[in-house]
């Protein structure tokens, strides 16, 4: 029989502290009735520095699609680019990128 | 030259110079004050301000964090909506007669104010893509806010065009 070692007290992180690894963030711009084609388009150029011919397929994205993926990258950063477009009244969240 | 030749907004020299009739400056005037009223006292019951603070996470898996998204950044979005109205009163009010002449930084503090204002009408409005700029009746219950909604849409397109000019 061996002797068992006798059990340790190991630390458990609670979930709230138990750090996410660098999981890539997607910003999506949603569909609305109310933000002008015109305005979302120089919104996406403006922010982001898209050419108007990238910015206008976005906005088209989002127009027909419901929705598009406008940047990525940390959370923070998606939060920040979230925070500008709201900035704007465009419609953006954030999500991880699953895909 | 009367307006009518011109565009309501157009590049000139290094900014931009607006040029609205007295009547459509006092309305612009009026609606960013009453644009500050509602930012600054706010009915927390009141859904007008639903579009102005947007939820940053949608997933449901991610409730928390929209809950600490907004408890640090809806100060910053007031800051910034109230400092950009500030933006558009000081130009504004340096106006000349029927003139005013905005730099690059004022005309987009106005182009988000004005933005801002059509998010709060348009969520009142409950407008939908089926919207027809001046389709509204005029005898509609709310014809005065469609009229409001649509002459704010039309300057933003302009701006829009100006700005990218």
């Amino acid at each position: 029989m061996s002797i068992a070692p006798a059990p340790t007290i190991v630390d458990q992180p609670d979930q709230e502290t138990i750090v996410a690894p660098d999981t890539p963030w997607i910003v999506l711009v949603w569909n609305d009735p109310i933000n002008l084609m015109s305005y979302v388009t120089f919104v996406f150029q403006k922010l982001f520095g898209y050419s108007i011919e990238k910015a206008t397929s976005l906005m088209l994205d989002v127009h027909q699609k419901g929705r598009a993926v406008v940047s990525n990258g940390t959370r923070e950063k998606a939060e920040i680019d979230v925070f500008r477009l709201h900035e704007h009244g465009l419609w953006a969240t954030m999500q991880r990128d699953d895909a | 030259m009367g307006r009518k030749e011109r565009p309501p907004i157009e590049r000139h020299g290094g900014g931009f110079r607006f040029n609205l009739d007295l009547e459509e400056r006092e309305m612009v005037h009026r609606l960013m004050g009453e644009m500050r009223s509602l930012l600054e006292d706010p009915d927390d019951s009141d859904g007008r301000l639903r579009r102005i603070y947007p939820k940053a996470y949608h997933q449901d898996g991610d409730a928390a964090l929209d809950v600490e998204y907004q408890r640090l950044m809806r100060e910053e979005i007031l800051a910034s909506r109230l400092k950009g109205l500030d933006a558009v009163d000081e130009f504004m009010a340096a106006a000349a007669g029927d003139r005013a002449t905005a730099t690059e930084a004022q005309m987009m503090a106005f182009m988000q104010a004005l933005n801002g204002i059509r998010l709060v009408l348009g969520t009142l409005l409950d407008v939908d893509e089926q919207h027809d700029l001046g389709a509204v009746p005029e005898h509609h219950p709310m014809a005065g806010e469609y009229n409001l909604y649509d002459f704010l849409s039309w300057l933003l397109d302009w701006s829009v065009r100006a700005v990218q000019s």
